[in-house]
């Protein structure tokens, strides 16, 4: 329980520091910024023209025409009237940032991608590039069920200070992991939550029996029960019943058990990936068995749209991913068919949220663009970039759109967001001006080539080996070449 | 300016001042609309970009069997016509490589100048679709990219005929080939090490271009006449007669390109028309490319700035051979990726600094003009092939996409 209670310390920590913020508002090491820019999109309510965002102590305070909202004396001001002001995107469900985003072991839940996230990782620098400011990093979906996400900004020298929401959901995955079929993959997943159940009925057992294994145990894990963890609590689950479960103190469950009793009783949001429709029902089936439909997001491979309508029915969100475009070959006529994929979910009227491809060029602006082609109003296409991740992710108030008292993050973009010549100009986080396109040195290589200063040139035996005839197929061990 | 109608007087006279004379809209587009053979239509526009630096507003265009034969500004729509926001001509996409792939790849020999793309392609390629689809409505496609000297390639149209010959355009003779890494790929015997005789392929980046070398070397001393179809293809080669399309993604490739044209030329072999493909870092050697005249097809952006063989592609690249005038067109290959067709190649290339009529013509008129079927395709005029791309906003920005497409008066996209 060691990170656990950690968290639990600084999250305590945040909230009491936010509190004296607010209550000392005269106090002058509060950080003060506004921002003025020439169009302020806000997401909340019509755009703004000639807009001012006034951030204090890292929270939106105003929100309103250039006049209409008094700017600090004290605050530094940023002043582009030539630029959009943009919520920062929302990236739903990744497993970039992080050391190897797939564990082995089956049923991973008790750990933590806290332990994994890189703070220096490329990726966080990519993602403040294109305007990514909240990020759920989730482990990778080759599991059953994967460990605890955690919601970051992508800004930080360490993982508490990026952190947004600590433990943010569990992903699973309804697909098969590497070495399972369908079948044995549908029957982890259900057993994962089988064993959990029959773990539970066994604590009460023993508890009932006068037996003291669970409390020793978590002492010897170095749990400390006290205050809340010291009682019980009946199950707060409309599915699932055991008996006498108030009984067991709630700090006695193991600490591996713990994260997949959140989601049961609600407590935990699920992502659930399914590549395929048919994975979908396995999905659905495991979380109405469990009880946990209502906190499911369902991550969807794109040929899931067949199951549009039985993913309507169960009323949860999905993310999709980044290949927005299903492409199907019939098998007679060889013909191709085409389905844009997020606008079968638009059309069932089905939260959808979107995720950046892995391609620079084509990030969650590119995504929602791409939506708008293709006969996505363009306000539903910006919210599955902005609004929707946000509100899957439990965050509405935070992050997704600029307003009083929201997260004091935003971006400046130099035109339209969805404009295929609009760029990142600036970023704000927490009130701090943490990016400037014009001193980001990899955008200049990315745009005109340049090498950045003090870098130099590939070591030719770096580059990717072309084969030299040795082997059949061009495959030559590192060895094989230098001798 | 002032715009005024274009009226077809024989194909011959399609591209010449426009006529004075306004015919009434409606009765043009009455007396074409209405049953026809699928290959005449009336389209409307609120605007067209012509490729030609025009911008006509509310244009009606009428197409009778494939062709363009007249566009007149300034009325609304009938109520027969195929209405659109916007009207491009239709894209060219000179490096398509829908026959290309290791079934492609003539393994009896690395110069194989005399065997033909034509023979090779699949009119029923399920990719083909997918290029019409995207808006590409002709085609370059080279025999193969993992030969050395490859053989020649052919103009096709996307969609209509069935029939291979009816597809295919007339225009410049080229022959493909590749410099680098890539016909080097995975070259060696079936099974041991290169030590037989049968393992005649290039297994380096020297040996592809040495083999380049000798071929034009020994066609250029061999006899006018009489030394076999290869040589007198090769001699046609050197005599620019037939262009010469090599793919060479790196620096160091597109030099070898350009040094082998140079070096033909002082041998008095005769002066190359060479084409490069897939010129990713045609950028870093803008006076090479000025000196010796070379145009350049540009591979698709790259995902990370590096493509094939690890060359470096900035988003810029575009906007730095306008920069140096090179003529210059844009590639998105087969359209396999959906996210990257053709349309969001020029889009990035927008995104790096081009106009939007730049990014135009860089994927209609340009590849066009090199493939040498600017009197057919590449533009929106009166006379041309009704090769038209229909759009549902801005074209290329990615909030739009090609909704209609016609390709030689053929609806292959039905935006209706």
């Amino acid at each position: 329980m060691k990170i656990t209670s950690t968290y639990r310390t600084l999250a305590l920590g945040v909230i009491s520091a936010a509190g004296l913020a607010v209550s000392a508002v005269a106090a002058p090491q509060v950080d003060k910024t506004a921002v003025k820019a020439g169009k302020v999109i806000t997401l909340n309510g019509e755009p703004i023209e000639n807009g001012v965002i006034v951030i204090e102590g890292g929270r939106i305070t105003a929100v309103g025409p250039e006049g209409d909202v008094q700017i600090p004396w004290d605050a530094e001001v940023i002043d582009q009237p030539d630029m959009v002001a943009f919520p920062g995107f929302v990236e739903s469900h990744v497993s970039r940032g992080i050391d190897r985003a797939n564990e082995t072991i089956d049923v991973a839940a008790f750990l933590n991608v806290a332990d994994s996230i890189d703070p220096v990782n490329f990726y966080f620098e990519e993602a403040i590039r294109n305007g990514i400011l909240t990020i759920n990093v989730q482990q990778g979906v080759d599991t059953v069920v994967a460990g605890q996400g955690m919601v970051v900004k992508p800004f930080g020298m360490t993982v508490e200070s990026m952190m947004v929401k600590p433990r943010a959901g569990l992903t699973m995955s309804a697909a098969p992991k590497r070495g399972k079929t369908r079948a044995t993959q549908a029957q982890a997943l259900r057993g994962a939550f089988e064993d959990l159940k029959t773990y539970l009925e066994d604590m009460v057992q023993r508890k009932k029996d006068g037996n003291n294994f669970d409390r020793r145990e978590a002492l010897y894990q170095g749990r400390e029960i006290e205050g809340e963890d010291a009682k019980g609590r009946a199950l707060n689950s409309e599915v699932w019943k055991i008996d006498g479960f108030e009984l067991v103190p709630r700090g006695e469950v193991d600490e591996k058990r713990a994260p997949l009793l959140a989601v049961v009783e609600g407590r935990m949001h699920a992502f659930v990936w399914c590549s395929t429709p048919l994975d979908v029902h396995t999905a659905l089936r495991v979380a109405e068995a469990n009880g946990f439909t209502k906190n499911t997001t369902l991550a969807l491979g794109r040929s899931c749209w067949k199951a549009a309508p039985k993913i309507k029915e169960a009323g949860v969100s999905v993310i999709l991913e980044s290949n927005l475009t299903h492409v199907e070959r019939d098998p007679l006529t060889g013909e191709e068919k085409e389905t844009f994929v997020p606008k079968v979910f638009h059309d069932a009227g089905i939260p959808f949220a979107l995720m950046s491809s892995g391609d620079a060029n084509k990030s969650l602006w590119f995504q929602a663009a791409q939506c708008v082609a293709n006969d996505i109003p363009r306000d539903a296409a910006i919210a599955a970039v902005t609004t929707t991740p946000a509100m899957i992710l439990g965050l509405e108030k935070r992050v997704g759109s600029i307003k009083t008292g929201a997260d004091g993050q935003l971006i400046l973009m130099s035109g339209d967001p969805l404009s295929v010549t609009s760029t990142v100009q600036h970023v704000i986080i927490d009130g701090k001006h943490v990016y400037d396109r014009s001193k980001d040195v990899r955008v200049r290589q990315l745009m005109d080539g340049t090498r950045p200063p003090g870098t130099v040139a590939e070591d030719p035996a770096d580059e990717e080996w072309e084969g030299d005839g040795e082997g059949d197929d061009g495959e030559v061990s590192k060895d094989d070449k230098n001798g | 300016m002032i715009l005024t109608s274009f009226l077809l007087s024989g194909a011959a006279a399609a591209l010449a001042a426009p006529t004075a004379s306004v015919p009434a809209a409606g009765s043009l587009a009455g007396s074409l609309a209405g049953p026809s053979d699928g290959t005449s239509w009336t389209v409307h526009a609120e605007k067209v970009y012509t490729s030609t630096g025009e911008t006509i507003e509310n244009a009606l265009i009428l197409v009778k069997d494939g062709k363009i034969t007249a566009i007149t500004p300034g009325v609304e729509a009938t109520r027969d016509s195929i209405s659109a926001k916007v009207v491009t001509a239709g894209m060219v996409d000179a490096s398509a490589r829908v026959n290309t792939g290791l079934t492609s790849v003539e393994q009896s020999s690395e110069v194989t100048p005399s065997i033909d793309a034509k023979y090779g392609i699949d009119p029923f390629d399920v990719r083909w679709a997918r290029l019409a689809k995207s808006g590409v409505t002709t085609t370059f496609i080279a025999p193969l990219n993992q030969n050395v000297v490859g053989g020649m390639g052919v103009i096709l149209k996307t969609a209509g005929a069935a029939d291979l010959e009816k597809r295919m355009v007339e225009g410049a003779d080229m022959i493909c080939g590749a410099i680098g890494s890539q016909p080097s790929q995975r070259n060696s015997p079936a099974f041991g090490r290169p030590t037989s005789f049968y393992n005649r392929r290039p297994t380096t980046r020297m040996g592809v271009e040495w083999e380049w070398r000798s071929a034009l070397f020994e066609a250029g001393q061999a006899a006018a006449d009489g030394a076999g179809k290869d040589i007198d293809v090769l001699q046609d080669v050197l005599a620019g007669k037939i262009g010469t399309f090599v793919q060479a993604y790196t620096t160091q490739d597109i030099r070898t390109a350009v040094f082998l044209k140079e070096e033909m030329m002082k041998e008095g072999f005769g002066t190359m028309n060479l084409v490069i493909d897939c010129g990713a870092e045609a950028w870093k050697e803008p006076d090479l490319l000025t000196r010796t005249n070379t145009a350049v097809v540009l591979p698709p952006f790259p995902s990370q700035g590096r493509t094939r063989d690890s060359a470096l592609m900035p988003l810029e690249t575009a906007k730095k051979l306008r920069d140096a005038g090179i003529t210059f067109a844009l590639s998105a290959h087969d359209g396999s990726d959906t996210a990257g067709r053709i349309d969001v190649q020029a889009g990035l290339a927008m995104r790096g600094g081009l106009t939007r009529e730049e990014a135009l013509r860089a994927v209609t008129i340009t590849p066009a003009q090199i493939l040498g079927i600017a009197n057919r395709a590449g533009t929106v005029e009166v006379g041309k092939d009704a090769d038209l791309v229909l759009w549902n906003g801005e074209p290329f920005e990615i909030t739009s996409r090609p909704v209609g497409v016609l390709v030689g008066g053929t609806l292959a996209l039905d935006p209706r």
